[in-house]
């Protein structure tokens, strides 16, 4: 089978390595041709680097002070010395500058993490409850539907119950909105739809209906801030802004005296009885508040991205598509930057999601699996093969070998990945998630992962970085270990998790590992039915059920992000 | 009866490699002379001490303790020397040793070395002149093909790149290059000119290269092709899994 299969990444290596770009010269040769010529043209072969050492020399020249210099790297040998080769989004026909794909030049990868870090869902039953027994007062739709215009008000900053009061140009932030959701089908019918996640439009109807089971008869806003408030602050502060407003939007709303003693009990049951942050408060040493990335959970990422309500049909692209978004958040956000500082780790996340690669490899061991396992990854529950030793061993073995002889037999991908730390993730990634798709189970998608590191090792006598010989190689011994820290279900595993906490490259593939495991059951959601109906909102401005394109989308400057200030600031 | 060491698994000739590398018993292909060593690595002039961090052992006073009365000092420890590193960079190309295999080889081999293992170099720290005995062993043996590995003390891309067209894998530093039919090495392992060519010797014809290669490629002896490494890889994973589930086991 693996050898008369059309690489899915052929096209795009193609294209990538024997093609003409700008002005590197890289015209002619095959992909898998194991000799080239390196033309060592430096910068000048690429535009974007062109266009950014033009932008440096502009600005010595404005400010009387040195800045961006390409010369400057390794003391006058410019990057570049080889071809500067752009990408191809996998998935997609876009092809973009590999700078474009750091998160400071990419207007929608900022996006998709200012929309996660400005959400908080937060339940409205306590609050309800509080109002009709302590107070007396009656809850119907229309008083939920007047309340929520109070609040699509309030949230953004405009001022209710107090005179006199500062508030936000709307203009600033107006992707700041906030919506309900209930599993109470009888209820969201009294809604006005501006104000609903409609479950049953938004999923099909298999999901809809477990989505409505698991949510049942209470009642969620799913709120947003503004972004340009969530940038200026942090990811504490999203639940703060929210309960704030929703203090001032009830009292408002339903006309309460604020100094009556009531009012202190419906604060707490309004803002903080159901609060759900998408990422928990991380310990002092690491000293983040909630709703930061390193605290989220790898099962509310796989939940947050929303193409398992797209293509069910396909649980591969589901995985694919959770690969690339949470590389780019765990991998070039939180552990690129939060953690380290700023630049290189990109280069690490990008194998994940460009060229076709990892899909390619994922894709393969789709078809082994189904011709072996009878259609076992295949979107289903009674297909499933049982996870156990024998099954990890055989679908990540096939998977990661295949995958190694992808690098082998063409060695423009070898080239494409150039570090061992970017091959372990492509190939792991492939293994884990492909075990899950077949078991419906990620803990032996997991165990895939690490059976993969030890074969890539012992294969090529190489792995990644220190980290990955550390991470990789005692994995296998918390998969399932019996103490409690260590041995907790994927999907509640995090980025702070004991060996997880430091090393890029690997969160975005459990995270896909956790996600295969759900979509290749055909499951609504992987961990949190609250998170994965809160993101099917199709008013937020990164469209969460394709990151890969959105991605591009801000590569290519097509992306129109939120949280701008040039309606205050001189216009350029 | 005698135990002899069984390093490694494996029925293939790559398998065979790495036994020979991790016992050292490596046959010896070219000559390396030590002013010559001492200019590409890099750290000291050819010809000069090796400077020192403490003064000789035996003029140290040292305290009484057994653990030191049982260890005999490596001959750099001894002296004083400084602590020093040697760098390779192994083409995936069919390279003669990968990072794994240069790690072992200096840690079954070698006293007082500090191996390092990374995707794409391997990094051994050790003692001045401790280092510079193992660094010339690696590069007078068929540990090395002057065209297929390097030393890189810095910038270490280009393992995994395609080769240049004279089969010198890339280095964006320039460091080595082919002249005639040798190599030679013009820098030292950081990049800084140095005052005369090295001559590190010629390069492994492709099949010398795949003949001597430790590293499984699918063109020359694939990985699949060796069951009894990959049973072993299995086993190695089934223990450490079920050891994390059930400890007693």
């Amino acid at each position: 089978m693996a050898d008369d299969r059309k690489r899915m990444f052929a096209k795009h290596m193609e294209l990538k390595y024997t093609k003409e770009h700008g002005t590197n010269k890289m015209e002619g040769g095959k992909i898998t041709d194991m000799t080239v010529e390196y033309h060592r043209l430096g910068v000048d072969q690429n535009p974007r680097k062109l266009e950014m050492k033009k932008a440096g020399q502009e600005l010595a020249k404005k400010r009387g002070l040195v800045g961006y210099n390409p010369m400057m790297h390794c003391g006058g040998i410019p990057l570049g010395q080889r071809a500067l080769t752009p990408s191809f989004l996998s998935g997609t026909d876009d092809m973009v500058e590999i700078d474009d794909l750091h998160y400071v030049n990419n207007a929608a990868m900022q996006q998709m993490w200012d929309d996660i870090r400005r959400t908080v869902i937060v339940g409205m039953d306590m609050a309800h409850e509080t109002l009709e027994k302590r107070l007396g007062i009656e809850v119907t739709p229309e008083t939920i539907n007047h309340y929520l215009e109070t609040l699509n008000h309030a949230l953004p900053g405009g001022a209710v119950v107090q005179e006199h009061m500062v508030e936000t140009h709307p203009a600033l932030v107006d992707d700041c909105f906030v919506k309900i959701f209930t599993g109470d089908d009888e209820l969201a019918d009294e809604i006005d739809s501006q104000f609903l996640i409609d479950i049953n439009k938004q999923f099909p109807a298999e999901q809809a209906e477990a989505l409505k089971a698991a949510i049942g008869k209470t009642t969620w806003q799913a709120a947003h801030i503004p972004t340009v408030v969530s940038r200026t602050t942090d990811g504490g502060q999203t639940s703060r802004w929210m309960a704030m407003q929703v203090g001032m939007a009830f009292i408002s709303a339903y006309s309460m005296c604020a100094g009556e003693a009531a009012v202190a009990d419906l604060s707490y049951a309004a803002k903080h009885a159901g609060v759900i942050q998408m990422g928990e408060m991380l310990p002092a040493r690491r000293a983040r508040a909630p709703n930061e990335p390193g605290g989220i959970p790898f099962g509310h990422m796989a939940d947050i991205i929303q193409t398992s309500r797209k293509t069910p049909e396909d649980p591969a692209n589901v995985t694919l598509e959770v690969v690339g978004g949470a590389c780019m958040l765990y991998d070039q956000i939180w552990l690129g930057s939060y953690m380290s500082g700023g630049v290189g780790f990109t280069q690490y996340a990008t194998a994940a999601y460009c060229n076709n690669i990892l899909d390619d490899n994922l894709y393969y061991n789709v078809d082994y699996i189904n011709d072996k396992y009878d259609g076992a990854a295949n979107t289903g529950t009674d297909n499933k093969v049982k996870a156990d030793l024998e099954v990890v061993k055989d679908i990540a073995t096939e998977s990661t070998i295949y995958g190694l002889e992808n690098y082998e037999k063409y060695p423009t991908t070898l080239e494409d990945h150039f570090g061992g730390s970017q091959r372990a993730t492509s190939l792991s990634a492939a293994a884990g998630s492909a075990v899950s798709l077949a078991t419906g189970n990620g803990n032996a998608g997991l165990s895939g992962w690490y059976l993969c590191m030890y074969l890539h090792k012992e294969a090529h006598g190489r792995l990644g970085f220190f980290g990955y010989d550390l991470q990789d190689q005692c994995g296998a011994t918390n998969v399932l270990s019996y103490q409690s820290d260590e041995g907790l279900a994927l999907e509640l595993r995090g980025p702070n998790y004991p060996n997880y906490a430091m090393n890029v490259g690997h969160q975005g593939g459990y995270t896909a590992i956790a996600s295969a495991a759900h979509a290749g059951r055909g499951d609504a959601y992987a961990v949190n039915p609250l998170v994965k109906v809160c993101f099917a909102d199709d008013l937020l401005p990164f469209d969460f059920s394709k990151p890969r394109k959105e991605f591009a989308r801000g590569a290519l400057r097509e992306f129109e992000p939120a949280g701008e200030r040039s309606l205050i600031i001189p216009a350029k | 009866m005698a135990y002899e060491l069984q390093y490694y698994p494996g029925a293939t000739s790559v398998a065979e490699n790495r036994r020979k590398h991790m016992s050292g018993k490596v046959e010896k292909i070219r000559d390396i002379s030590d002013d010559d060593l001492t200019l590409i690595l890099g750290h000291r002039a050819p010809g000069s001490d090796y400077p020192s961090t403490h003064p000789p052992l035996a003029e140290m006073g040292e305290p009484e303790c057994s653990v030191r009365e049982m260890v005999e000092p490596t001959p750099g420890a001894k002296a004083g020397d400084r602590v020093r590193y040697v760098q390779f960079v192994d083409s995936m190309y069919n390279a003669p040793s990968v990072p794994y295999f240069r790690s072992y080889a200096a840690a079954i081999n070698f006293r007082g070395v500090d191996p390092g293992t990374l995707s794409g170099r391997q990094v051994v720290e050790a003692r001045e002149r401790d280092m510079e005995e193992l660094a010339k062993f690696q590069m007078e043996t068929e540990m090395t093909c002057p065209a297929l590995a390097s030393l890189r003390g810095a910038t270490v891309h280009g393992h995994s790149l395609r080769l240049p067209e004279d089969g010198v894998m890339f280095d964006m530093l320039d460091r080595c290059r082919k002249e005639g039919d040798v190599i030679i090495m013009h820098k030292d392992q950081v990049g800084r000119p140095i005052d005369k060519k090295v001559n590190l010797g010629k390069p492994m014809s492709p099949e010398e290269a795949a003949k001597r290669t430790t590293i499984y490629r699918v063109d020359n002896v694939a990985f699949r092709d060796d069951a009894e490494v990959i049973e072993w890889v299995h086993r190695v994973f089934d223990q450490r899994t079920i050891y994390g589930f059930k400890p007693e086991n």
